[in-house]
């Protein structure tokens, strides 16, 4: 598994976030929520759009007609283009998890990281709807690490 | 104004006049004997749209109609001016027997003035008058006969008393709903008519109608169609308030049980409908989170259209294409308008569906939203 270092981890506090270009010009949003880390494909599955450049959110739910409900603030990923959500903590789309899912990647936190990987590339289709890339993170001895050769909850 | 002293000279008590009058009445309202005391005087274009249209009175829209004052030519008394529609034995004899109808639901026209009244009171009593005339008259003459019942729509409270009490009546299959209000119909102040219509298990049937008359606002957005052509191409939009207003406000979730039809709105319109509102439905759903489902989930569970004024593209096999798009296996229904002038004919409408699908929008889809059954088996 090759790996892409990101920044120290006191550089990327719970709501904020960072893009970074992976070998192959992959770009990738990482996000901190609520203090853990998480990484996407910064694509959104629709038309293509910079997904990771969007409005940070929470997640709305509702009992019924006329009642709307904010839950959290940093956990929803807004696409910038048409409005499109995803969960950023596992790259599935709010409206219709079952069938639209960003890609993530597995994020750590490292001393220091080398990236050395070509990383991973494309869509994962499901059904009849394209993927959303998410990638894990690590955190290594104070570095922001994402892991780039696997794929993360990608099924 | 000014003011000035009394002079010396004029004797007391007199008033100082300006003008050599003394009285001046500055509103006497003279009229014409007739509207054809007119007819000399305008070309002879105008002469026609007058006999036809007379001289617009309030300005109602929908005074402008096509065929003679909206009605079929073929089925007008000549002579002495008499409403087709106001004969029963002409709507059974010159309608149901020879289309070959199973059932006919009768949708009325005459109080759907009612809910633009903005005394409703006697808005209400104008719909109990024309339930209970309608009950009396029309309803036991033939065994095929269903009614859209009257209600004032600007006094849901009001409403939901009327449909409590006749809305049991085994012919009552609906509640008609004039397209024309102040507030789209998804909006909670109507819950109370939806509520009564779901414990009655009766069908809304919203049916355009007085926009832009009495307490209603214009009939368009951009205000008032200068031509009744330019008002029927824009009335797709009073359909799709309605629509997306009973979507997005959730009355759907808030009333499981509810079927709404859409009387004489066509139907090219409905697959953009439903296609928009499920694209902005994924962008846009935490502004209205109640609504759970797509759109068109909603829309094929819960809403029927009529296929009249039926929709004409150039080439007749893209019906097929327009009617499946529409899911209109599910949602489409037929309606003749009889004896309004742009009748459609049941053996020449939508005969470019294949035999099943037609067999789902001439008669089955209609008997479910309406939940209609022969009559024994209501007794």
């Amino acid at each position: 598994m090759s790996s892409l270092p990101v920044c120290p981890v006191h550089d990327l506090p719970p709501g904020h976030r960072r893009l970074v270009t992976a070998p192959g010009n992959i770009s990738i949003g990482v996000f901190n929520v609520n203090g853990r880390f998480y990484a996407l494909r910064n694509i959104c599955p629709h038309r293509k759009a910079p997904l990771c450049r969007g409005q940070v959110t929470g997640r709305v739910t509702s009992s019924g007609p006329g009642d709307a409900q904010m839950h959290g603030s940093d956990q929803i990923l807004r696409c910038p283009w048409h409005g499109w959500e995803f969960d950023i903590t596992t790259g599935e789309s709010v409206f219709n998890p079952h069938k639209v899912r960003v890609k993530t990647y597995p994020v750590t936190v490292e001393t220091a990281a080398e990236c050395t990987s070509e990383g991973e590339t494309g869509y994962i289709p499901l059904e009849d709807e394209p993927a959303i890339e998410t990638y894990p993170v690590t955190v290594e001895d104070g570095t922001v690490t994402v892991l780039l050769s696997e794929r993360s909850r990608s099924t | 104004m000014s003011m000035h002293a009394p002079s010396e000279s004029e004797p007391a008590g007199a008033v100082r006049s300006a003008s050599c009058f003394t009285l001046v009445d500055t509103d006497i309202h003279h009229c014409l004997a007739g509207t054809s005391d007119l007819l000399p005087y305008l070309s002879k274009y105008d002469q026609v749209r007058l006999k036809q249209f007379g001289t617009g009175g309030t300005g109602d829209p929908y005074a402008y109609n096509g065929g003679i004052h909206g009605r079929r030519a073929d089925v007008v008394n000549e002579g002495k001016w008499v409403e087709p529609g106001s004969n029963i034995s002409k709507v059974v004899h010159e309608h149901l027997d020879p289309g070959g109808f199973d059932i006919g639901i009768l949708t009325g026209q005459s109080v759907y003035g009612a809910s633009a009244i903005a005394d409703i009171s006697y808005a209400a009593s104008l719909c109990r008058a024309f339930n209970d005339w309608t009950i009396e008259h029309w309803l036991p003459a033939d065994r095929r006969f269903r009614f859209c019942m009257a209600i004032g729509t600007q006094d849901p409270v009001a409403a939901a008393r009327e449909i409590d009490r006749i809305g049991d009546h085994p012919q009552i299959c609906g509640v008609l709903m004039p397209g024309g209000a102040p507030r789209p119909f998804g909006q909670r102040f109507y819950n109370p008519i939806f509520e009564a219509c779901c414990q009655h298990h009766l069908t809304p049937a919203i049916h355009f109608f007085s926009e832009g008359g009495g307490i209603n606002p214009a009939p368009t957005p951009a205000g008032y169609p200068g031509s009744y052509a330019e008002s029927r191409a824009s009335r797709f939009t009073i359909y799709l308030a309605h629509l997306a207003s009973l979507i997005y406000e959730g009355t759907f979730e808030t009333f499981p049980d509810l079927k709404v039809a859409m009387l004489e709105c066509g139907f090219a319109w409905v697959p953009s409908a439903l296609w928009r509102m499920d694209s902005d439905w994924k962008g846009l759903r935490q502004q209205t989170p109640w609504v759970k489902r797509l759109p068109s989930e909603y829309v094929i569970e819960h809403v029927r259209f009529n296929s009249q004024p039926v929709d004409e593209p150039p080439r007749r096999r893209d019906v097929e294409q327009l009617v499946t798009w529409m899911h209109g296996d599910q949602t489409l229904m037929f309606g003749s308008d009889f004896p309004h002038w742009d009748y459609d004919d049941p053996a020449r409408t939508l005969t470019e569906l294949p035999a099943p699908l037609r067999q789902r929008v001439m008669a089955d889809n209609a008997a479910e939203v309406f939940r209609l059954q022969p009559l024994e088996a209501l007794a």
